[in-house]
């Protein structure tokens, strides 16, 4: 099982976003997608989950071509997303927010739901039983009947995970997980993703934070201006000079990347938190 | 710890009060309109239709959230489906049972048949296409003579008849309405809780993020625009057989308006608020009959005081059936 970029592309108008990106996203790895703003790392994910079209090249999930699907139909193939931005359903509980994402597998016998009353407390008690074990891991338990629009932040964001992984998806894909989040809650989602690396999925991490893309990723994605510039371990990234350049123009040593990352994650954060 | 045990038990104790009182009313009300002279009853029955067009809207506004402003128009299609298949107009007079299932089947296509070229759009946009809607099926019913009168109607429609019972004095009509609003409100609570009604939460929540999730959103849609459409048109079916006499004047733009407001002033996904937010709009211009004319402006300001008062309608999302139900049992 691999997730393929095969030749990616994506145009707007003259502007080449993508250009010509290649990669294998192997299972059982975490793999991070870094390098500067504007590089491409959201398009990437965003094109993978069909939010985006793919100008040219293809993506493939085993031998399933995923570029050119709906959007659904890609979720439905097995992989599962977070945003930039939180996006929750607001208005609905915590609890109900995993739940809906059981629609997929379950709509084919609503009819019986709705007119069976049996049938249905059996489902309901089952879909609760899998939401509240991860409700539980994400710590996330006592907030089972709050509005998750009306959770703090960094919940939010555990949230937001612990819905795309409701249905067992075979690739996790996480757009700035860290984003907006302290310190505390940082090292909580670092020791988080750990956990859930499986030898059934492949999880793909976008990330500013240095400290947990180095800490907690196997293989390492470096963009830069659309292309991929380097690819590796988190030791064979850190000691490249290319990356070094890419970052910050100049040869210059890792700590001075972290701190430009840095700066970028207290913008983000700062415009996250202001969402709320 | 304690004092925090005794204020939970005297809110659950309240609840339950609360719960008791609503229920007891109800039926109480529910027993004794019929008694009443016939007028109240016929208020009754014309509350109940509302109450009917108002779940059944709310399944698309309250549920999904798609602004819906045509809605009328399902209702003109189950009316005018009884009138034509049981009246002197072409000398049909199908069973009443048969053409509910008829109607509710013309219905749901017809709701389908809407939502298709409204799928991709959202907020004003779809407001302006659905009440375009429902103008054209008025418009269309006013100029086809031949088949549905034209301005004058269809007159002297069948009685209503379920087996060999005719059902055609207010009475009469006043307890079918009761077992169906009760059928379909129990139905639409149903289906609300349902895995589909969780979907149709998500796609009114973020339409994008429930597609992310696996929701195929158009289906999702057209469901809800078909189960809508149904019950409106079961509505129509029901208020023709009652009047025995249809035409286009009733199905007016002002009638989609006016169950829109339902919704949104009862307290907008609820069931519980759609049948306050009838008995408001629908009982109150009663009530203030003597005062003619100044009733249009009481009512209108009695609507900008709720909306400011109460932004959410009078009854919150939250207070549905089961926490009336939870606090008569007491857990």
């Amino acid at each position: 099982m691999t997730l393929v970029f095969h030749n990616l592309r994506k145009q707007y108008g003259s502007h080449v976003a993508i250009d010509d990106v290649s990669t294998v996203f192997q299972p059982g790895l975490i793999h991070g997608i870094i390098g500067p703003n504007g590089a491409g790392k959201s398009t990437l994910i965003n094109m993978t989950a069909g939010s985006y079209l793919v100008s040219g090249g293809r993506i493939s999930l085993d031998d399933r071509t995923l570029s050119g699907l709906k959007k659904y139909q890609i979720a439905n193939s097995g992989v599962a997303r977070t945003y930039q931005n939180i996006r929750l359903f607001d208005q609905m509980t915590v609890l109900e927010n995993l739940e809906v994402c059981f629609y997929p597998t379950q709509v084919g016998q609503v009819w019986r739901e709705i007119l069976w009353p049996p049938f249905a407390a059996k489902r309901r008690i089952n879909r609760r039983d899998v939401c509240m074990e991860l409700l539980s891991f994400f710590g996330l338990q006592h907030y089972a009947d709050a509005e998750a629009g009306s959770l703090p932040y960094g919940r939010q964001r555990m949230l937001e995970i612990a819905r795309a992984l409701v249905t067992n998806p075979r690739v996790l894909l996480l757009d700035e997980p860290a984003a907006g989040l302290n310190h505390h809650e940082t090292t909580e989602l670092t020791a988080r993703l750990a956990e859930l690396k499986s030898p059934d999925r492949i999880m793909i991490v976008v990330e500013h934070d240095m400290d947990l893309v180095m800490s907690v990723c196997d293989r390492i994605v470096v963009m830069h201006h659309g292309k991929l510039l380097f690819q590796g371990t988190p030791a064979e990234v850190q000691a490249s000079s290319d990356v070094q350049l890419a970052y910050l123009g100049t040869a210059n040593d890792i700590d001075d990347i972290k701190t430009a990352a840095k700066d970028r994650r207290a913008q983000l954060g700062i415009r996250a938190r202001r969402r709320t | 710890m304690s004092s925090v045990d005794t204020s939970v038990q005297m809110r659950m104790r309240g609840g339950r009060l609360l719960s008791l009182l609503i229920l007891a009313t109800a039926v109480a009300l529910i027993i004794v309109t019929p008694f009443l002279p016939n007028y109240y009853v016929r208020v009754a029955n014309g509350l109940l239709i509302y109450i009917l067009l108002g779940i059944g809207l709310n399944i698309v506004i309250g549920y999904a959230g798609l602004l819906d402003l045509g809605f009328v128009a399902f209702y003109a299609v189950g009316a005018y489906t009884y009138a034509l298949l049981a009246s002197p107009q072409f000398d049909l007079h199908l069973p009443f049972l048969l053409i509910v299932v008829i109607a509710a089947a013309v219905g749901a296509i017809t709701g389908i048949l809407l939502g298709l070229p409204v799928l991709k759009m959202r907020g004003d946009y779809l407001a302006i296409v659905t009440l375009g809607f429902g103008e054209i099926i008025r418009i269309v019913i006013n100029n086809l003579d031949w088949l549905t009168g034209g301005p004058k109607g269809i007159a002297r429609l069948d009685k209503a008849s379920i087996a060999g019972i005719e059902l055609a004095r207010p009475t009469e009509i006043y307890w079918l309405l009761i077992v169906v609003v009760f059928a379909v409100a129990i139905f639409v609570w149903r289906m609300e809780k349902s895995i589909l009604g969780k979907a149709w939460a998500a796609i009114r929540e973020d339409q994008d993020a429930a597609r992310g999730i696996g929701i195929n959103t158009t289906n999702a849609k057209l469901a809800a625009f078909a189960t809508s459409a149904t019950i409106g048109s079961i509505a129509g079916v029901i208020f023709a057989a009652s009047q025995r006499f249809v035409s286009p004047d009733s199905f007016a733009l002002q009638e989609s308006v006016l169950i829109v407001l339902m919704i949104v002033i009862g307290g907008i996904g609820n069931i519980l608020g759609i049948v306050i937010g009838a008995a408001i709009l629908i009982l109150l211009p009663e009530v203030l009959r003597e005062f003619a004319e100044w009733r249009i402006l009481f009512l209108g300001l009695l609507m900008i005081v709720l909306i400011i008062v109460r932004p959410a309608g009078i009854v919150p999302r939250t207070f549905g059936p089961e926490k009336l139900i939870r606090g008569l049992f007491g857990k």
